[in-house]
């Protein structure tokens, strides 16, 4: 019954498609029960012409001050847009950065960006990897300039956004309009919470332990409660994580708690991709925590699980793995 | 319920009417002047006007100091009427770089005539623009006065050289916007003895001298600290240093 309005929903959305398949594919649509995004579109509305441009500057490395970086280049649609499964991401002239590139779908419901959250609204989150000198190492005002010797891109944002000379603010609100589409919500799991599916048992027993075990930080239906913890990979930490940007010493090691959707894709995991599986991941918890002062309290005592209550939560786990996101061919370069 | 707030919204209406048509029958209210900040930077005790890529001697530190980079924002310009109501500046973000001559004056543009009692302004940028996105004009991101890893604008950039640096450079970037290490000062200066009367399709001015050396007074020598690229305690007590030095002077009508 819960999801009555949602299949009434997804009923008119399959019956509109007939008539207007081209703009339904440009409306952002999210279950029910996901919450209200943070990113209000208020001062950006969503239009197809801006989320093409926004395409189109994602995969271009005309954002970069060697034109060979693209956003595109670290955050890959078939590894739900975070890496190619390395550890670090490689930038301009091959230098490599100290943290594991995160998967960027469902980021308008994110209150902060980044593993350490220091960035602090989606339209200026593309500023930091433009300008790190070890990501795409440019400047904004040459990528604009750039941008505007372009009679491509002059006629792009003159049509998205009726002006004729390029700004930044434009710029980073074509690259927001095209994030914000990366709705990863058409998983295993969101189409067993919408009743059209089952779980297979070890899933479904999985998915008892993952309440038990990793929900209290994994809050569904986002998988992450957006909070700061030190989940114990340390007891000396190289990374001083939120506590770079707070300059707090009680956030000290601490990171953001990522999305668990797609994480079967995102390998290798934590904030330097140490780990390269889920069963090392689930080990760490079990057996490898290791005591600090900032360490979430949850964990104190680890989270004990046998080798078959693991199996099963990375059975679970796999649930959350979005096949549509990946392979819809609006989100490729064309 | 619904009523109730029917009847106020038709009794602020008809409130805002009738000022509104009081307005037009006090012909001295109405028309615009205009209204300028002018800034004058000066190094220290010194008459001269501050320049970059001029040697100059620090006053208390004795710190030698040449700068390439001298800028800053000043915000929210508001103007405050004798009836006590505020005029408010609309976008009033102004970046002010002294590698430009013509940004030292800031132009408010039109206001109403009359009388005004006390000007208010932020040294930075207020807390609201620091979390609400992409912005443009003086608040561009290619103004390079953005911390990107960090969100937030930098209240002042100021770049150079200097002997007494170990690195023979100097570069201090102090921001922060919230807490009790931010740089972003709201201030207000009365001139209710001598009031300001903006006066029709004239312009006046209102002036201010800003002791460029001041932001030095207490962090001492390049020696020490050459550089702050980050939110903290220095760069707190090194913008409330610079917020000192930026004084009002007199006013031309």
């Amino acid at each position: 019954m819960k999801y009555f309005f949602l299949s009434i929903l997804v009923l008119t959305i399959i019956s509109c498609k007939k008539k207007n398949d081209d703009d339904l594919a440009f409306q952002l649509i999210y279950p029910s029960y996901f919450p209200t995004p943070v990113y209000n579109f208020k001062n950006n509305e969503l239009t197809k012409e801006k989320f093409e441009l926004g395409r189109k500057l994602f995969y271009d490395g005309i954002l970069s001050s060697d034109n060979s970086v693209s956003c595109g280049t670290c955050h890959s649609q078939v590894h739900g847009f975070a890496d190619h499964n390395v550890n670090f991401s490689s930038g301009v002239n091959n230098l490599k950065g100290t943290r594991n590139s995160p998967a960027i779908t469902n980021m308008i419901w994110s209150p902060a960006f980044m593993w350490d959250g220091g960035v602090n609204h989606i339209e200026v989150f593309s500023v930091a990897p433009i300008t790190n000198p070890v990501e795409m190492n440019e400047t904004m005002s040459n990528v604009i300039s750039k941008l505007n010797n372009n009679s491509e891109y002059k006629n792009l944002f003159k049509i998205a956004y009726g002006i004729d000379n390029i700004t930044d603010q434009a710029m980073l609100r074509a690259l927001t309009i095209y994030m914000s589409m990366m709705v990863s919500c058409n998983s295993k799991y969101d189409k067993v919470r919408q009743g059209k599916v089952s779980f297979s048992t070890d899933e479904a027993e999985g998915y008892e332990l993952f309440k038990q075990k990793c929900a209290s930080c994994h809050s569904e239906p986002l998988f992450t409660n957006y909070q700061y913890k030190n989940n114990g990979l340390d007891s000396i930490y190289t990374d001083l994580g939120r506590g770079r940007i707070t300059f707090n010493a009680n956030d000290n090691g601490k990171f953001k708690v990522p999305s668990l959707r797609n994480v079967e894709l995102t390998y290798p995991y934590m904030h330097d991709g140490r780990f390269w599986t889920l069963e090392q991941v689930l080990e760490h918890y079990n057996s490898g925590i290791k005591h600090s002062a900032t360490l979430a309290p949850e964990l104190a005592s680890g989270l004990p699980m046998t080798a078959d209550e693991k199996k099963k939560i990375i059975a679970f786990l796999k649930t959350l793995t979005d096949y549509t996101i990946i392979s819809d061919f609006k989100f490729a370069p064309q | 319920m619904k009523t109730i707030k029917i009847a106020i919204f038709a009794l602020m209406a008809s409130t805002l009417l009738l000022s509104t048509s009081c307005k037009k029958e006090e012909p001295t209210t109405n028309g615009n002047g205009q209204v300028t900040i002018n800034l004058k930077h000066l190094w220290g005790m010194g008459t001269d006007t501050f320049r970059l890529n001029t040697t100059y001697i620090h006053p208390m530190n004795g710190d030698t100091m040449t700068f390439s980079t001298y800028k800053y924002y000043v915000s929210n310009f508001k103007l405050k009427k004798s009836d006590g109501t505020w005029w408010v500046h609309p976008e009033s973000y102004f970046l002010v770089d002294l590698s430009s001559n013509s940004s030292s004056l800031l132009d408010l543009g039109a206001l109403p005539i009359g009388e005004y009692t006390e000007l208010s302004y932020t040294l930075g940028v207020d807390s609201l623009r620091n979390v609400s996105g992409a912005q443009t004009g003086a608040l561009s991101t290619m103004n390079n006065m953005f911390w990107s890893w960090n969100t937030g604008y930098i209240m002042i950039k100021a770049e150079g050289i200097s002997p007494q640096s170990t690195t023979g450079n100097f570069a201090f970037h102090l921001g922060g916007f919230s807490g009790v290490n931010s740089t972003v000062a709201t201030k207000t200066v009365d001139f209710s003895s001598n009031p300001l009367t903006i006066k029709k399709d004239k312009i006046s001015e209102i002036h201010f001298n800003v002791n460029t050396a001041m932001t030095w007074c207490t962090s001492g020598s390049c020696a020490g600290t050459s550089s702050v690229m980050m939110p903290g305690a220095i760069g707190h007590q090194m913008a409330t240093d610079f917020h000192n030095g930026f004084v009002f002077d007199y006013i031309v009508e």
